[in-house]
């Protein structure tokens, strides 16, 4: 025990004091959502907010009725080939050509006729929005032309939304949050997924680094190879245990930061606009997100996150601590990174499926196998998952991870010894079996 | 008293049997050469030693009593195949090394700085083994090998990989650990070192044992009865109690001969008919080498 912690800290000193853990440390909790908000202000903002685009009005009922915000209209009066010649000349993003229209006679009214001429693809979205524009002016001149009184029409239309709540067994019924659940269940199955890949990966490459500068034979003759390789799946563990923490600790930190300055903004401005508008906005946000918040189960999340986190890491670092003893190098460990990677990519893979339908036979099932259990249950727990499931699936990982870790430890002792040998999966099957 | 006995020790691997039936016991404070061609089974013997591997069948007692976790601490192990961290300090590293030997921090402390002194090494204490000579980093593995001052150092193969100088400190320190109490495993197929070094030796051949006693009774069991002289003149008419093997002609009326004694006669028999038939310049037993027996055994299939 002692010989596993020594190594343990060797494992774990040297791994922290490197200057790229100090780096990825600090600057990934700062990337991260650099990248985020970068990724959602250029979706809102369309990158150029005035597109230009040239409507050809052959109909007469679009003069100057375009208004979408993200496009600036200049409005053509020539026919569709030179308006066309007109186009290709000029560097404007669209021209939209809506044909002459009858609205009074049904029959003789194509609305697909209406076209819209790019130099490359559009996007969904601009097309949805030209489509909503046209659709809308029709409506209103045919509303107008109707004599209908514009203000039945509103009283007419109703808005529905579902809001979905979780019944409890005592009856409790808990507003649930879909969307959120999903995001939750995502993210931390793809947490999981990411330290398995990272951290696995670097077990792999400190196991093959002591066997190929041989220096393995004479740590072997100190401690045992079981303690050897248990030592060093604990102590890249920690290592990536303080990385995850230090994130949460700074996220978390520079999340409070940015909304207290970004609330204090908002109380500065609201002090120079009239009635506060954007003030009563900002709370009923924050009530929001915090009546959201109550939807998830987060302790039970938070913990279960820890025990799978944990779980996932051994059960994946005992197979890939075996496959950095079998091998000679880094390229030959590649045939057998397939074989251990498809089950996490299965796991990754079937979420979709999962938060669709959390409860559907596959998703429970995967969340039992302890191969895919850390990825897809983590995705489920949102959605509140049977206490009874989720302790069989945590009974099942541990059983797993304690499997693999015997298995790991088997084909270790042997592969860590053996040099240039041609190894395969039979060759494995044989150092597992083997005597030593 | 044997510091180590190994019994009847047996191992295969699959289909291969690497060792079949080996006995030897080593006393204390001895140097043991250990010795056989590549592939022999000297590693597997020396791993099963370490604990590394186990024995498939027989056993090996350390002081009288059966191997066991606890004498790794007592076992100074240079692997033939060598190497260190190389991201890591070479005061770090041989704490490390230390550390996993049982030793405690403060020990292990003074006796680092110790070694580092005198194999004059003190200045490299903060530097990383990368940037470490071959020599330097050789001298640094075999201080990590003896630091914890173990009473049983084995070493396989050690001098290859030292230039002659560094071969030659490594020696002194080796004959000195065994002045101080220790007792030294060779392992080797060069026999030139063992010549030298040991007192007992054991050949292995093909998994088995064919050969085990003090370096004096195995050459002595190997003489022949063969005598080279070196004389001016030539002669003839030895008699039938001797064959003259071999005849070189020197220069200046010198002659070479190697002489093969057919009747158990003690030298001077020998010598005397000589002198009175030509000028004896030099006269010498044929004593065979380790490598000549070695060669021998090994190529001959030889078992005696």
């Amino acid at each position: 025990m002692n010989k596993i912690f020594l190594v343990l800290k060797r494992e774990y000193t040297t791994r922290v004091k490197k200057k790229s853990f100090l780096l990825a440390t600090i600057l990934i909790p700062l990337i991260f959502p650099a990248v985020i908000f970068g990724i959602v202000y250029l979706g809102t903002n369309d990158g150029d907010s005035s597109k230009e685009v040239y409507v050809l009005d052959e109909s007469g009922y679009f003069e100057d009725s375009f208004s979408n915000t993200g496009y600036t209209y200049t409005f053509l009066s020539s026919n569709l080939d030179e308006a066309k010649e007109k186009f290709q000349e000029d560097d404007v993003y669209g021209l939209i050509h809506i044909p002459e229209i009858d609205l009074d006679d049904a029959s003789k009214t194509r609305y697909s006729d209406f076209s819209f001429y790019s130099k490359t693809n559009p996007g969904n979205q601009a097309m949805k929005d030209f489509e909503g524009e046209i659709k809308r002016k029709l409506e209103e001149v045919k509303l107008d032309r109707s004599g209908l009184d514009p203000t039945v029409i509103n009283s007419l239309k109703v808005s529905v939304s579902l809001s979905s709540f979780n019944l409890s067994e005592s009856g409790e019924a808990k507003e649930s949050n879909t969307d959120l659940s999903s995001a939750v269940g995502y993210v931390f199955g793809f947490l999981i997924y990411m330290f398995i890949f990272i951290y696995g990966s670097q077990i792999m490459q400190s196991v093959l680094d002591e066997k190929t500068s041989r220096i393995v034979e004479v740590i072997v003759s100190s401690v045992r190879p079981f303690q050897l390789m248990m030592g060093k799946v604990l102590g890249v563990g920690a290592v990536g245990v303080t990385q995850l923490l230090i994130w949460i600790v700074l996220m978390f930190t520079l999340f409070s930061v940015g909304i207290t300055t970004l609330g204090g903004g908002m109380e500065a401005m609201s002090g120079q606009m009239p009635a506060g508008v954007d003030m009563t906005q900002n709370q009923e946000m924050a009530a929001n997100i915090q009546g959201m918040l109550d939807t998830i189960p987060v302790v039970q999340i938070v913990v279960s996150f820890l025990f799978y986190f944990l779980g996932a890491y051994f059960l994946y670092g005992a197979l890939y601590a075996a496959i950095g003893s079998a091998v000679d190098s880094m390229q030959d460990a590649q045939q057998f990174m397939l074989p251990i990677m498809l089950p996490i990519i299965v796991g990754i893979i079937s979420l979709t499926f999962v938060l669709q339908d959390p409860h559907s036979t596959m998703a429970v099932t995967l969340s039992m196998i302890p191969f895919t259990s850390p990825i897809v249950m983590m995705a489920r727990l949102p959605f509140g998952v049977p206490t009874w499931q989720l302790l069989l699936s945590m009974a099942f990982l541990v059983l797993g991870f304690i499997g693999t870790i015997w298995v790991a430890g088997r084909v270790y002792r042997v592969g860590i010894l053996m040099y240039g040998a041609k190894v395969n999966w039979k060759t494995i099957a044989k150092w597992f079996t083997m005597k030593v | 008293m044997n510091i180590l006995e190994a019994n009847h020790i047996s191992k295969s691997y699959a289909e291969h049997r690497a060792l079949n039936d080996v006995s030897i016991s080593i006393p204390k404070q001895s140097i043991f050469g250990l010795l056989g061609p590549n592939g022999a089974g000297k590693t597997t013997l020396i791993r099963i030693i370490n604990q590394i591997i186990m024995a498939d069948e027989g056993e090996v007692l350390i002081n009288g009593e059966k191997l066991n976790p606890r004498h790794v601490e007592i076992i100074g192990y240079l692997p033939e195949e060598r190497g260190l961290y190389k991201k890591m300090k070479v005061g770090e590293q041989l704490m490390y090394l230390a550390q996993l030997k049982g030793m405690s921090k403060s020990e292990a402390k003074t006796k680092i700085k110790k070694w580092l002194d005198k194999l004059s090494l003190t200045e490299w204490a903060g530097q990383k083994v990368e940037d470490l000579s071959k020599g330097m980093a050789q001298k640094i593995q075999f201080i990590a090998t003896v630091i914890h001052e173990p009473q049983l150092l084995i070493l396989d193969e050690p001098f290859s990989g030292f230039d002659p100088v560094n071969a030659n400190l490594i020696k002194d320190e080796i004959l000195e650990l065994r002045d101080k109490g220790a007792t030294i495993i060779f392992s080797t197929h060069r026999m030139e070192s063992v010549e030298q070094l040991c007192e007992h030796i054991a050949m292995i051949n093909k998994s088995e044992k064919i050969l085990d006693g003090t370096k004096k009774e195995i050459k002595n069991s190997f003489r022949s009865d063969k005598y080279k002289v070196e004389y001016k003149g030539d002669f003839s008419g030895l008699g039938a109690e001797y064959e003259l093997l071999d005849t070189k002609h020197l220069e200046d009326g010198f002659y070479e001969a190697i002489i093969q004694s057919k009747n158990g006669h003690n030298p001077n028999h020998l010598l005397s008919q000589l002198i009175a038939k030509t000028e004896v310049h030099s006269f010498v037993e044929v004593i065979p080498s380790v490598n000549d027996i070695f060669i021998s055994i090994v190529e001959g299939g030889n078992k005696r």
